[in-house]
């Protein structure tokens, strides 16, 4: 008895996938004698074309990494950005007056610069807010409205203003994608930064970091790890959001079920190669990605860290 | 070493420092105490410029550090700070924790940054842990890396903010016998405790605080037994208990 228990515990991760492989077969079964039953699978069908599907996938795997990258430095940027803190500039106005107030009770004067000093916080802050608030504004539209929508307004765009690009539709293609996934990314990102707590940057500034580099070496070491799964799940869904750049004319494989003529006859082995494919694929990644987070796991960092360590008393409530 | 000159520091309408003048000589180690919110770690973090103060003067080593044309982040390669809650940086072993700072901000290389972490976790009894991450780790073992850490920018002085209270009982001496150690071997110290046996022990001063102001300062002996001013009086009966 407790061999067995000793036997599932250790090889718990593989009985698992055995588990998820069994249900996937499964229902792939099922599917497969509703839609094909007595008829018999096409396989010729399927041997003769799975190179251009392939090929196909391949083209959505190119526009969605490149388009990944760039999203990446956009949601890095504007996630950052959003991690700023800014307060209603009614509330910031009557914080400078009663600063102000406070310190000419006990001063008597008030310094000849505060006028400077107030006109400069000023500035500082309306600019801070100004793009605080561009950048709210990005990831609200990015996220509020269909990617389908996007799609057709950048290729309008590019038909406008961009005339001699109008045709490359791969590459507006991966620019809108690019900073869709920016938007989503951002969001990501603000979530990692905001995670990694503040105490870590106050320590790297204590020992003479500046925000830049506490920022490289403290933050994003940490952030990063925190959002490994977000970050694929992300890759995940644009990966499967690149067949909307049929739209565009890329040849991607849905335009290949829309045009090829076996439509009406081969659902079942176009659907199959299809699912086939980017099964493969996003089950490849994920199990890469799941080496990557057991390679730079870190005790401490991510769920365990609610683990409190020996000898510490859970902190006070700050009063 | 040190020299505070009428500090005042604001939060919106809060005056949480109402003017703090103060001295601590080379080698010196001297104690602050105060109740919650009096604007203890306020003044530590005016020290190394964490915080800016809204005026008065610091000094450290006879240069004002709070003016234009000085870099903030060389002044904090000049007074270590060592906080309540160690605030290691998670994702690095305890050595990474400490040539960080090294190789980063003073540019070793990393044999030498090793080699000099190395002796530095020795000092603070924790050479053999080297390689456990802070999770691996317990508060006082946290805490003593956190020193290593913030020696190893070789400070002119060191800052502790209540470094041991976030710490059972059993783990506290042996955090409090390193800073021990150190004023011992001639740091100059400024120590945010309640911890009355070491002040008694090891401070030379006491300032007690309350409110923004330095109210009462003197030596353990003073404050602890005989203290001129009621406010000490009854903070000093509060915590001695
Ligand atoms: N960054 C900040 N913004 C606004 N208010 C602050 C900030 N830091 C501290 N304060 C306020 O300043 C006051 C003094 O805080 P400080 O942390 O210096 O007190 P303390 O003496 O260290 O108290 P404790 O013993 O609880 O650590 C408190 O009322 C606190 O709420
Ligand atoms: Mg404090």
């Amino acid at each position: 008895m407790a061999d067995l228990r000793k036997f599932l515990r250790e090889r718990w991760r593989y009985i698992d996938a055995m588990l998820a492989v069994a249900v996937i077969v499964g229902s792939l079964a099922y599917i497969y004698d509703l839609l094909v039953g007595s008829r018999g699978l096409d396989v010729a069908y399927i041997t003769r074309n799975y190179g251009l599907y392939v090929h196909a996938v391949l083209t959505n795997v190119y526009a969605t990494t490149i388009a990944f990258l760039v999203g990446m430095a956009i949601g890095f940027s504007v996630g950052w950005l959003r991690t700023a803190r800014t307060m209603p500039l009614a509330k910031f106005v009557l914080s400078l007056r009663a600063e102000r107030r406070a310190r000419s009770e006990d001063r008597e004067v008030i310094k000849a610069d505060s006028g400077f000093l107030i006109f400069f916080s000023l500035l500082w802050y309306g600019a801070k807010y100004v793009v605080r608030r561009i950048g709210d504004g990005f990831v609200e539209i990015i996220r509020g409205t269909p990617l389908y929508v996007q799609i057709l307004f950048a290729s309008s765009f590019f038909i406008v203003f961009l005339r001699e690009y109008a045709t490359e539709g791969l590459l507006i293609g991966i620019i809108t994608l690019a900073i869709n996934t920016g938007g989503y990314q951002a969001e990501i990102f603000r979530a990692g930064l905001q995670t990694v707590h503040s105490g870590q940057i106050e320590a790297a500034r204590a020992i003479g970091f500046s925000r830049l580099r506490a920022m490289r070496y403290v933050i994003l070491p940490q952030a990063l790890r925190l959002i490994i799964p977000p970050l694929t799940n992300e890759y995940i869904g644009l990966f499967k959001a690149s067949t909307f750049l049929f739209v565009l004319g890329v040849q991607t494989e849905i335009s290949y079920i829309a045009l090829h003529e076996g439509y009406a006859g081969d659902v079942f082995e176009i659907f199959a190669m299809v699912t086939a494919i980017f099964l493969a694929i996003t089950v490849t990644l994920s199990f890469v990605v799941q080496s990557l987070e057991r390679r730079f796991r870190i005790p401490g960092l991510g769920i365990e860290a609610v683990r409190k360590p020996r000898g510490v008393k859970m902190p006070a409530p700050v009063a | 070493m040190i020299r505070v000159n009428d500090v005042q520091k604001h939060f919106g309408a809060l005056h949480v420092l109402r003017g703090i003048t103060f001295e601590v000589q080379k080698g010196e180690a001297i104690v602050i105490i105060g109740p919650s919110g009096s604007g203890k770690s306020t003044l530590l973090r005016c020290i190394n410029l964490l915080v800016e103060p809204d005026s008065g003067q610091v000094f450290i080593d006879g240069v004002q550090v709070n003016r234009h044309g000085i870099r903030h982040e060389w002044v904090r390669q000049q007074v270590g700070m060592v906080f309540q809650s160690f605030n290691l940086f998670t994702h690095l072993t305890a050595i990474d924790n400490v040539t960080l700072g090294l190789t980063r901000v003073k540019g070793m290389t990393h044999d030498k940054a090793v080699e000099k972490a190395r002796e530095l976790l020795a000092r603070v009894g924790l050479a053999a842990k080297e390689n456990s991450y802070p999770a691996e780790l317990s508060g006082g073992q946290q805490q003593r890396v956190a020193i290593a850490r913030a020696l190893a920018m070789d400070p002119k002085a060191m800052l502790f903010d209540e470094p041991t209270s976030a710490l059972d009982p059993e783990y506290i001496r042996e955090v409090l016998d390193v800073m021990t150690a150190l004023a011992r071997e001639g740091m100059t110290m400024i120590v945010v405790t309640h911890e009355m046996g070491f002040a008694s022990n090891v401070a030379s001063r006491i300032l007690f605080m309350d409110a923004g102001k330095i109210v009462e300062e003197g030596s353990a002996e003073q404050i602890f037994h005989r203290p001129k001013e009621e406010r000490t009086r009854s903070f000093v009966s509060k915590i001695l208990r």
